[in-house]
């Protein structure tokens, strides 16, 4: 099998699975990043704002840093999200993909369109239990 | 079954201990007495801390055979002394200090440019009542002043920052050189400039500040029985 057919080449199957795969790998990875960044976000400004003390000084000198780590924020989160979700896809796609394949393989060769063996892909999770499957139907 | 007992008593003495430790931390809980600060003593500041904006102002105690009084000097220079105390402004609203202007900074009279604003935010005397929030951009703040131009009355909200409340206590030339006694009622004032319908949290500190460094010219003040945290009535000294 060459590279190019190695390759998967929808990211998004559709099934119930991948939806839930995703929205796990997704909220898991974002969940606590926010709560960690809100967290240091707070706790660092809330720190220089008690040794500062006097709210003008607050207002001089912490603020103006506020708002410019605001506008970093601002750009680089819909970034971040944007790569997370597409990282969840990907990684989603190699658990969901091979099974939804095997899926179809499996019901090809019961309703007798297909027969032999189930080809899968080097780098696939599933390829053991695929295997497994294969010398099963071998054996039939 | 006596060793399972003594767990469950030692594991419930360590629950209770951390409660009591919880609430007995927390600002709302916390609860300095009534504060005076005489400056009688030239060591009175030592349980200050001094905040550098711009420059140092020079800060110090004058004592003589009766009493004391703290000394502000301003050149070109924005400092302020601060002091951490808790209160509820609810409960305890009032706050006393005697003021003393003897030079005011020499601000742009009538400049009314978009710079202007920040060219006159110096004053020669300011108290005040910081009430920290819970975040950093939540604290709130009132600043009593003395200035030369602005009306006595008047509030203003800062040109630095919207939650600060900037009081003019004393306005003009007219007590120049001469002690003038104020007492207010933080409560009231906090209702009356940040509006009827917000209530302030528990004063976490009081600072003072003396500075010129916007109008780059001097001021001096003196500053004495500052007393925070009591009822109408001031608690016996």
């Amino acid at each position: 099998m060459s590279q190019n057919q190695n390759k998967r080449k929808k990211k998004f199957v559709g099934t119930s699975l991948q939806r839930k795969l995703l929205i796990l790998i997704f909220a898991s990875a974002v969940i606590p990043a926010a709560i960690i960044a809100i967290s240091l976000y707070y706790l660092v400004f809330n720190l220089l704002a008690y040794q500062m003390g006097i709210p003008e000084f607050i207002a001089y000198n912490l603020l103006p840093v506020v708002h410019k780590v605001n506008l970093i924020i601002f750009i680089a989160v819909p970034i971040s999200l944007f790569l997370i979700w597409l990282v969840a896809i990907d990684l989603s796609n190699r658990i969901a993909g091979p099974i939804y394949r095997m899926e179809r393989e499996l019901n090809a060769r019961l309703t007798g369109e297909k027969s032999g063996p189930i080809s899968v892909r080097k780098k696939d999770e599933i390829r053991p239990l695929v295997e497994k499957i294969n010398k099963l139907i071998q054996k039939g | 079954m006596f060793r399972a007992s003594r767990y469950i008593k030692f594991k419930q003495f360590w629950i209770l201990g951390i409660v009591v430790f919880i609430l007995a931390s927390s600002p709302a809980f916390a609860k300095d007495l009534f504060k005076w600060f005489p400056f009688t003593r030239k060591d009175s500041l030592g349980e200050w801390q001094e905040k550098i904006f711009k420059g140092r102002v020079l800060y110090s105690v004058y004592e003589d055979k009766k009493s004391g009084y703290l000394s502000a000097y301003s050149k070109e220079s924005a400092s302020g002394i601060f002091y951490r105390l808790t209160f509820n402004p609810k409960k305890e609203p009032m706050a006393s200090w005697r003021w003393k202007v003897v030079k005011f900074p020499d601000k742009k009279e009538g400049d009314n440019s978009s710079t202007a604003w920040i060219e006159k935010d110096d004053y020669a005397a300011r108290f005040y009542v910081i009430f920290p929030g819970i975040t950093f951009n939540s604290t709130r703040s009132l600043e009593y002043v003395w200035d030369k131009e602005l009306p006595k009355g008047n509030i203003i909200t800062s040109p630095y920052f919207k939650n600060i409340k900037i009081i003019v206590l004393e306005s003009g030339e007219k007590n120049l050189g001469n002690w003038v006694y104020e007492e207010r009622n933080i409560y009231k004032d906090f209702k009356e400039a940040f509006g009827e319908e917000r209530e302030p949290g528990p004063a976490g500190a009081i600072a003072i500040m003396t500075d010129s460094d916007n109008s780059l010219s001097t001021a001096e003040a003196y500053y004495d029985d500052i007393k925070v945290g009591y009822k109408n009535e001031p608690e016996s000294e």
